[in-house]
C-alpha cells in the first residue's frame, strides 16, 4: 500500500489526529483516489474494532482513534462528494425515550462511520416518534436503539413495536449494559451486539 | 419446634470484620438500597432522594425487612456533581442524569462554583445518615457512598475527559486532584455524621484499561482511601460494569473492599482481592434475577456468589450495584432469610439447575392410595449431616412407633436422585419435609407427636373412605 496510506492507517489506529489530518491532505495532494483514502481509514477503524472487542484497548482509545478519524474524514468528504462516491448503507440511531447516555452509542455511531455507513444521529432520550419521523424522511437500510437504564427498556420494546408495524421491512438492531440477546429476541428485535465492534459486523450482516 | 437455624441478623460486627479481611461465621450481606427506598415507600425516585424523612423511613423498612448487615444511605452519583454546576434531569425510578458539564469548553476551575457540604442536598444526607445511626445504625453499618474521581470528571468535563488522558497532560491530573478534593470534603462530613464504610463509587473504571487506571485515576483513589482511614472509617471502591481487566490495578489501590458486578468472575476476585490482603464483594445479578427473577432465581445466585467467593473469608454479600427502583422485596427477602441458615444454603447448593428438564420418571413413588400402610416420605438434605433434617427423622419414625398401625417411614436425601426425585414429584416446598401418603404436611416444621400421630390416623381414615367409595360421595 502507498506510504501515505499507511502512514493514515498507523496514524488512526494511534488515535494521532494532526497525523491523520496531515497523512490526509498528502495522499489528497499527491492524487490518491478518494475510494482508496477511505479504505485505509475503515481499515485502521476496523482494527481498532478488533483490538476494543478483544479488551487490548478501551474506551478513551477508541475515542481518540474515532477523533482522529473524523479530522481526515472532515478533508476527505468533499473530495468523496464530488466524486460521487457516497456510503452504500445508513443507518439512524439514537438513545431511547427516557435515556440521556451516549456514551455507548456514540461509540457504536463512530465505528459505524469508520466502517462506512451513512449515520444519521438522533440523539439521547428519542421517542418512537422521532425515530418514525426519520425513517420516513431517511429511509435507511436499519435503525439502532441504545439503553443503558434497566428502567428504560420497555421503551425500547414499544419502539421496536412500533416501527415494526409502521414499516414490517425495516431491520432494527439494539443493545446497551443491560440488553441481553434473549431481551432482544423476546421484543423482536433483528439483532443484538455486546460491543461497539461487533455492532459494525452485525450492521454490515443486516445490511447484506 | 421451627427449624430455622439461624445465625442472628442484622449484625454488623460481621460486616465490619469481613471488610477487614476476616473469616465470619457467616457472610455479610449489604443489599444497595438507592432509589429503591422510594418502591419501598411509595414515592418516585425525585420525591425521595430529595426528603431525609423519607430516605430515614425507607432504611427503617430495608433493616427490617431484608435484615442487612449494612445499608447504603443515599446512592446518587450526582449529588458533588448538582453542587458543582452540573444540570440535573430528574427521573421516576432511576437517580437523577447529568445533562451538562461546566468544564466541557476549558479546564475553569476558578468558574466553578465553591463545593461545600452546606449546599444541595448534602445536608439532608447528612441528617439522614445522623438519624439512621441512632435509629438502626447500632446493628446496621452505614455506608456513605461519594462520587469516585473518574465519574465526577466525566460529569464535570463530559466524554472529552477520556480523550484529554491522551493531551492533556497538565490539566487532567489536575482535574482529578480537585475530584479527590472534593471527595475528601465529603469523607470528611460522613466520618463526623457517623458512617462506618465509605464507599468511593466510580462505574466509569469499567470503560478504561488497566493503564490510565494506574496512571490518572489511582493516584487521586489513594488520596480518598488515606483520608478515609485517617478518618477512622473503612473504604470501598464500588465499580460497576465489566471491571475485569482493572482487578489488579485495584488491587494495588490502598482501599480495603473492592465491590464489583455481575460482569466479573468473581472466582478470579476473591483471588486477586485476597493475594492483596483485601476483602471483596458482589456480584448479585441486578436484572436478570433480582428485578425480574423469582425467589428461587435469588437464592440459587446468593449461593452462586457464596460458592464462587470460597470460604478464604473476607467477602460481602451484596448487588452488584444500585438495585432497580422496582426490585422484588420478596427476592431480597429470600437472600435475607438463607444467608443466616446454613442448611438453607446446602439445600439450595444441592437442587437441580433451574433449566432442568428432568421429569425424574426413573424414580418411582408408590401408589399411595392402593397401599394398605401408610407411608410417610421425611425429604432431607441428608439426616447424617444436617441436624434439623435429623430432629425430623427421628420425630416422623416416634411418631410413627407411638401410632402403631401399618405404617411406612422413608428417608429421601436430596443429595442423590432419589431425594431429588421425591422431591419433585411430591411437589415439596422446604427442605426437611414430612409428607403423608403423597401430601406434603409439614414443611421446615416439625409438629408435637400427637399432632403428627393424628395426622398419620387421618390419612389412615382416608383410605377406608377411599376404598369403600365414601371418599367420593363425601
Amino acid at each position: 500500500m502507498n506510504e501515505l496510506l499507511d502512514q493514515l492507517m498507523v496514524a488512526i489506529k494511534a488515535g494521532k489526529r494532526k497525523d491523520a489530518r496531515a497523512a490526509t491532505a498528502a495522499a489528497l495532494e499527491a492524487g490518491i483516489d478518494p475510494q482508496s483514502v477511505l479504505d485505509a481509514l475503515t481499515e485502521g477503524m476496523n482494527d481498532v474494532g478488533k483490538r476494543f472487542r478483544a479488551n487490548v484497548i478501551f474506551v478513551p482509545e477508541v475515542l481518540v482513534a474515532a477523533r482522529a478519524m473524523q479530522k481526515s474524514m472532515d478533508l476527505l468528504e468533499p473530495v468523496l462528494v464530488a466524486s460521487g462516491i457516497e456510503p452504500e448503507f445508513s443507518i439512524v440511531i439514537g438513545t431511547v425515550e427516557g435515556d440521556l447516555h451516549d456514551i455507548g452509542k456514540n461509540l457504536v455511531m463512530m465505528m459505524l462511520k469508520g466502517a462506512n455507513f451513512k449515520v444519521i444521529d438522533l440523539g439521547v432520550n428519542v421517542s418512537a416518534e422521532t425515530f418514525a419521523n426519520a425513517v420516513a424522511e431517511h429511509n435507511p437500510n436499519l435503525v439502532a436503539l441504545s439503553a443503558l437504564l434497566t428502567t428504560t427498556m420497555p421503551a425500547m420494546e414499544r419502539i421496536v413495536s412500533e416501527l415494526s408495524s409502521l414499516n414490517s421491512s425495516i431491520k432494527i438492531m439494539v443493545g446497551g449494559a443491560p440488553i441481553t440477546q434473549a431481551f432482544a429476541d423476546q421484543i423482536g428485535a433483528d439483532g443484538y451486539s455486546a460491543d461497539a465492534a461487533s455492532a459494525v459486523e452485525l450492521a454490515q450482516k443486516l445490511c447484506a | 419446634m421451627n427449624l430455622m437455624e439461624t445465625h442472628e441478623m442484622p449484625d454488623k460486627t460481621i460486616l465490619l470484620k469481613a471488610i477487614a479481611g476476616e473469616k465470619t461465621e457467616r457472610p455479610p450481606w449489604v443489599p444497595f438500597v438507592g432509589v429503591h427506598g422510594g418502591a419501598l415507600i411509595g414515592v418516585d425516585a425525585e420525591t425521595y432522594l430529595k426528603s431525609a424523612d423519607h430516605i430515614v423511613d425507607a432504611l427503617k423498612i430495608a433493616a427490617e425487612r431484608y435484615k442487612p448487615d449494612g445499608l447504603p444511605i443515599v446512592f446518587d452519583l450526582q449529588l458533588e456533581a448538582e453542587i458543582l454546576g452540573c444540570e440535573l434531569s430528574w427521573a421516576k425510578e432511576t437517580p437523577p442524569s447529568v445533562i451538562s458539564h461546566p468544564l466541557d469548553d476549558d479546564y475553569d476551575f476558578d468558574g466553578l462554583p465553591e463545593f461545600s457540604i452546606e449546599k444541595g442536598r448534602i445536608p439532608l444526607v447528612l441528617d439522614a445518615i445522623r438519624r439512621a445511626k441512632s435509629e438502626i445504625g447500632e446493628d446496621i453499618a452505614l455506608y456513605g457512598l461519594l462520587t469516585g474521581p473518574l465519574t465526577l470528571a466525566l460529569h464535570l468535563r463530559g466524554d472529552e475527559v477520556l480523550m484529554d488522558m491522551f493531551d492533556e497532560e497538565d490539566k487532567v491530573p489536575q482535574l482529578f486532584n480537585y475530584c479527590a478534593e472534593v471527595a475528601n470534603k465529603m469523607v470528611s462530613a460522613y466520618s463526623e455524621a457517623g458512617i462506618d464504610v465509605v464507599a468511593v463509587v466510580d462505574p466509569m473504571i469499567s470503560q478504561i484499561g488497566p493503564g490510565h487506571f494506574t496512571d490518572v485515576v489511582a493516584p487521586s483513589l489513594n488520596k480518598i482511601f488515606s483520608h478515609v482511614r485517617a478518618k477512622g472509617a473503612l473504604s470501598s471502591l464500588f465499580v460497576c460494569g465489566n471491571a475485569s481487566r482493572n482487578l489488579g490495578a485495584m488491587c494495588a489501590t490502598s482501599c480495603d473492599n473492592i465491590s464489583v458486578d455481575e460482569n466479573v468472575d468473581l472466582v478470579e476476585l476473591a483471588k486477586l482481592a485476597r493475594d492483596s490482603g483485601k476483602s471483596f464483594g458482589g456480584n448479585m445479578q441486578l436484572t436478570v434475577v433480582l428485578l425480574l427473577g423469582d425467589v428461587d432465581d435469588a437464592k440459587r445466585d446468593a449461593v452462586r456468589c457464596l460458592d464462587q467467593a470460597g470460604d478464604g473469608g473476607g467477602f460481602i454479600l451484596a448487588p452488584g450495584c444500585d438495585l432497580p427502583y422496582a426490585v422484588k422485596p420478596e427476592n431480597l427477602e429470600a437472600v435475607a432469610a438463607l444467608i443466616g441458615d446454613p442448611y438453607h444454603i446446602d439445600i439450595i447448593r444441592n437442587l437441580p439447575a433451574k433449566d432442568s428438564n428432568d421429569n425424574f420418571d426413573d424414580i418411582l413413588i408408590p401408589d399411595y392410595v392402593n397401599s394398605k400402610a401408610v407411608i410417610v416420605d421425611v425429604v432431607t438434605l441428608d439426616s447424617a449431616g444436617c441436624a434439623p433434617c435429623a430432629y425430623m427423622m427421628k420425630a416422623a419414625q416416634e411418631a410413627a412407633n407411638v401410632y402403631g398401625q401399618e405404617i411406612e417411614v422413608h428417608e429421601h436425601k436430596i443429595t442423590g436422585r432419589d431425594g431429588l426425585g421425591y422431591m419433585t414429584k411430591l411437589g415439596v416446598t422446604a427442605i426437611p419435609s414430612i409428607s403423608v401418603d403423597g401430601k406434603e404436611t409439614f414443611a421446615s416444621f416439625i409438629p408435637e407427636r400427637h399432632v403428627l400421630v393424628s395426622a398419620f390416623a387421618k390419612a389412615a381414615d382416608a383410605k377406608v373412605l377411599s376404598s369403600s367409595g365414601l371418599g367420593e360421595a363425601l
